[in-house]
């Protein structure tokens, strides 16, 4: 490998993109600097216009891989990933069988350790996710997990979160909680509000997000564990991980998902089920109060929830079809498209939250685009187009609200260690 | 285009149905049906040159828009206005009248609608104009005035109460 | 109209309601003759899709497709409770092979129908989704209330009960301030809900209600099947607050205020046996208007196929 990224922005966590050539040589970032000479025998690519950044990094993604292989598997997963510009993701334990165990932690690492990227798990807090009885911790934390959840439910029994907690914060695992009070949750169709009133079908409560995450931060606080708060979706929900987290101190964070920033419950229209997930669209004050909270520093990742369906489930009833919509290759263009080409937000708040804190949180070593660092960069070209056809896109589900669509900004190059991952 | 029949000439025919229907009926009573639309107002224009003789004259409209046979061809269905026969038809001698008679598929229509409000003891059928080209064996008893068309002509009635004038226009189809 | 599908009143505008609504007229006046039928849809196929059952609807609408010579046929689906897996795709295909014309459906899904109306050519009526909508419901109670008070503008009709979980409340209410007419709500707190539309007021005691001065009040069934979980006491307290009594009929009564219900009717739960006899009681006028809605319906919409 030896590459040379000319006349291009380098961007970064804490300061606004700078003009900078790239030079890339055997898997290693040689020099980063202005109208660097170009380096004998390095193929030069022209990235003038363009963003280097470095890769993004996508802490709650559910592959379906054992159990449903059909919608997605761990290599289409962590192919997906790269054409979105993502160079490592953290799976969600929903899987049929639930990564409950050693065992099944290790089987699913065996197939990761196959894919070009870094693909990690992380494990069930209960046997199963049936809320019972807790799960094989120690096991799964000698096979390599970190981060412990039930995601796709709330674990309903306060006493044994606790007790997980009180364990397994002993060994420098964190929690993370999917919150959703099951007695409010109803049919976990849609949010609560005008738009449930005029399509006749049960909503779901902000309140139910809010009881649910009240009960677990908390929890977090009185045990001294150390939790993070998945996909939230309500404004007194982000207020509550604040509280915590600044006036009681606790060890809390939270993730915001791309789509509870871009889109409200009024978008699912006439029963439109690619606006249809766990937790549900919410109203445009929520989105500016999520919004507002992502810029202010509330929210410590954005993630996308990458939830592949078949055609044919979501092609079903509003309320049968299941809840969620993929992610991982819409993300970066969809909130630069969204947010960062209006002015919403730059670069420097897109690679903090999408690419270094989640590292941080899953103790990795940040990605930098900087002098001796190793290879884990993409480039982004604010100019170019992406349309979300099925052919673009290497998930096997293509259940996204972005399905067939154009948006602004494109992935053309995604490299990580030697390889040369992606090149458009 | 041209005007075949002007409002003077529309009157002469008016009065010539009436004057048939008249010395037809002798002295029983006459119960006329008009088709909606400009049936109608045929009959309740002759229907008052025929109580100005001094005959005994019932009224009644018939609405077939729902007896028709083209509704697939149609991009909606024509807008209902409803029928209004309140005298019964059983055991009645009906007049049928209508504006134009062409293909004859109105009458037929109307005779169905007919026959679903009652069983009469029988069923003539009074027209303005005649203007051939028949596709059923339906002929009317009264005509006003017959009128040489070629099958693709359009003729357009335009009458005093629903169109504001009284004309017929002839337009020819090359 | 030249629609292809009635899914909803949300979608029509007032001219086209008040179009249908006049339509109804000379179906209405069939019923009179000897021979009620016409041949209007001679040869076509309805089709009848219930997956919830209701034998006033189906026949409703039965005797609607029959007057006008169409053939009716009420499809055989299960009437548990829908497994999942069985796609709304799969009941599409058997249907398209079978070449109905329209398609007459009723599912506890709210969305169903629209989901049917995008895949077949043919015509789809709603006759309920869930919670959602019940567009012939709607129009015979507006052909109904039009009947009594000609002109609607201004007058005030006061929907009581569940509205949290009906379609009913959701149609009426929408075709009734379409044309014009006052709606507010009233119920017990738990089933009126605060985020139904904001121009409609909302009462949780009669006796407010009552001041408003409804010239009719429509009372709504308490749809316990729709219910996961009791949202008020029992059937005694709902009578007292929410029902209508032997007191308070004698009072509508000296107000000369119309009762429409659109059944059945929980005796002793959103009214007193009386109520059916009092003279302004419009129940049965709707039930056989009803049929001209129907037919009004069937007649006014146009099936794409091919």
């Amino acid at each position: 490998m030896n590459l040379f990224l000319k006349g291009g922005e380098v961007a970064s966590e804490n300061a606004a993109p700078v003009r900078a050539d790239v030079w890339l040589e055997n898997g290693v970032i040689k020099s980063v600097g202005a109208d660097l000479p170009e380096p004998e025998g390095a193929r030069v690519i022209d990235v003038s216009g363009k963003v280097v950044m470095p890769g993004m990094f996508d802490a709650h993604v559910h592959f379906r891989d054992p159990g449903q292989e059909h919608k997605e598997d761990i290599l289409t997963g962590s192919e997906a990933a790269i054409n979105g510009g993502i160079t490592g993701v953290v799976m969600m334990p929903n899987t049929s069988p639930a990564i409950d165990s050693a065992t099944v932690v290790r089987r699913v690492l065996d197939t990761a350790s196959k894919c070009r990227i870094p693909v990690l798990t992380s494990g069930c807090i209960t046997v199963g996710r049936a809320g019972h009885e807790m799960a094989g911790i120690d096991g799964m934390r000698k096979a390599g997990v970190l981060m412990l959840t039930d995601d796709g439910d709330a674990v309903p029994d306060a006493a044994l979160l606790k007790r997980a907690m009180e364990y397994g914060s002993e060994m420098n695992m964190f929690f993370a909680s999917h919150c959703e009070e099951p007695q409010l949750a109803g049919p976990r169709a849609l949010n609560e509000g005008a738009v449930s009133y005029r399509l006749g079908v049960q909503g779901t409560p902000a309140l139910a997000e809010e009881i649910s995450m009240s009960r677990d931060l908390a929890l977090a606080h009185a045990t001294g564990a150390e939790l993070h708060i998945q996909h939230v979706s309500t404004e007194i929900g982000m207020e509550q991980i604040k509280w915590w987290r600044d006036e009681r101190g606790a060890k809390v964070s939270g993730e915001v998902s791309p789509h509870h920033l871009m889109f409200t419950d009024e978008d699912i229209g006439d029963y439109d089920t690619h606006y249809k997930m766990n937790p549900p669209l919410r109203t445009a004050a929520d989105n500016a109060a999520l919004l507002q909270g992502l810029k202010d520093g509330h929210f410590r990742i954005i993630a996308t929830d990458h939830a592949p369906h078949t055609e044919f489930e979501k092609s079903q009833a509003f309320v049968d079809a299941p809840n969620g919509i993929t992610g991982l290759e819409t993300a970066l263009v969809s909130l630069f498209d969204r947010f960062v080409d209006k002015g919403e937000f730059g670069w420097d708040l897109l690679v903090k939250r999408y690419s270094a804190e989640p590292r941080r949180m899953m103790r990795l070593e940040v990605a930098e685009v900087a002098e001796g660092k190793g290879v884990d960069l993409i480039v982004f070209d604010p100019k170019g187009e992406t349309t979300f056809t099925k052919e673009f896109m290497k998930s096997k589900s293509s259940n996204t609200p972005f399905y067939n669509q154009t948006l602004k900004g494109s992935i053309d190059f995604v490299a990580l260690g030697e390889e040369v991952l992606l090149e458009r | 285009m041209s005007i075949a029949l002007d409002p003077s000439a529309i009157s002469t025919a008016l009065g010539r149905l009436a004057d048939q229907l008249f010395d037809a009926a002798g002295n029983a009573p006459i119960d006329l049906v008009g088709i909606r639309s400009r049936g109608d107002e045929v009959a309740e224009r002759v229907a008052l040159l025929l109580r100005e003789k001094g005959a005994q004259v019932r009224l009644g409209v018939l609405d077939i828009s729902l007896y028709r046979d083209d509704f697939e061809h149609l991009r909606e269905n024509p807008k209902l206005q409803g029928s209004e026969i309140d005298f019964p038809i059983d055991d009645s001698h009906v007049i049928l009248v209508d504006d134009v008679i062409f293909t004859g598929r109105t009458i037929r229509a109307a005779l169905d609608a007919l026959f679903d409000y009652g069983r009469p003891s029988s069923i003539a059928l009074a027209v303005l104009i005649d203007r051939g080209h028949r596709e059923l064996p339906i002929e009317p008893r009264y005509v006003g005035v017959k009128m040489e068309t070629e099958r693709l002509d359009h003729v357009i009635v335009r009458l005093a109460k629903t169109d504001g004038e009284d004309s017929v226009e002839l337009t020819r189809k090359s | 109209m030249a629609r292809k599908d009635l899914l909803d009143i949300v979608s029509l505008d007032r001219g086209e309601i008040v179009d249908l609504l006049d339509q109804a007229i000379p179906f209405k006046d069939l019923f009179t003759r000897s021979v009620k039928k016409v041949p209007a849809l001679k040869g076509k196929t309805v089709l009848m899709l219930f997956y919830e059952p209701s034998t006033r609807t189906l026949s409703s609408f039965e005797v609607a497709a029959k007057r006008l010579s169409a053939d009716v046929t009420v499809f055989d689906v299960p009437r548990s409770s829908v497994t999942k897996g069985e796609s709304v795709r799969d009941t599409i295909d058997t249907l398209q092979a079978m070449r109905a014309d329209y398609i007459v459906v009723r599912h506890r899904l709210s969305g169903q129908p629209a989901a049917i109306a995008r895949q077949t050519g043919a015509s789809v009526i709603n006759a309920g989704d869930g919670a959602h909508a019940h567009p012939t419901q709607a129009l015979l109670d507006a052909f109904t209330l039009r009947e009594v008070y000609p002109e609607l503008e201004r007058k005030r009709v006061l929907i009581m009960g569940d509205i949290l979980h009906s379609r009913v409340a959701r149609s009426t209410s929408t075709i009734f301030k379409k044309l014009g007419v006052e709606v507010a709500f009233l119920g017990p707190g738990s089933l009126v809900p605060k985020q139904g539309p904001q121009d409609i007021p909302r009462f949780t005691n009669y006796e407010e209600a009552m001041k408003w001065k409804p010239d009719a009040v429509y009372l709504l069934r308490v749809q316990k099947e729709r219910m996961s979980a009791p949202f008020f006491p029992s059937d005694r307290e709902y009578h007292n607050l929410y029902g209508i009594t032997d007191e308070r009929l004698r009072q509508l009564a000296g107000e000369g205020t119309y009762i429409m219900h659109p059944g059945p009717i929980n005796r002793g739960v959103e009214l007193c046996d009386a109520v059916l006899d009092y003279e302004r009681c419009l129940i049965s006028q709707q039930v056989e208007n009803g049929i001209a809605a129907r037919m009004a319906v069937l007649y006014g919409l146009k099936p794409q196929t091919p």
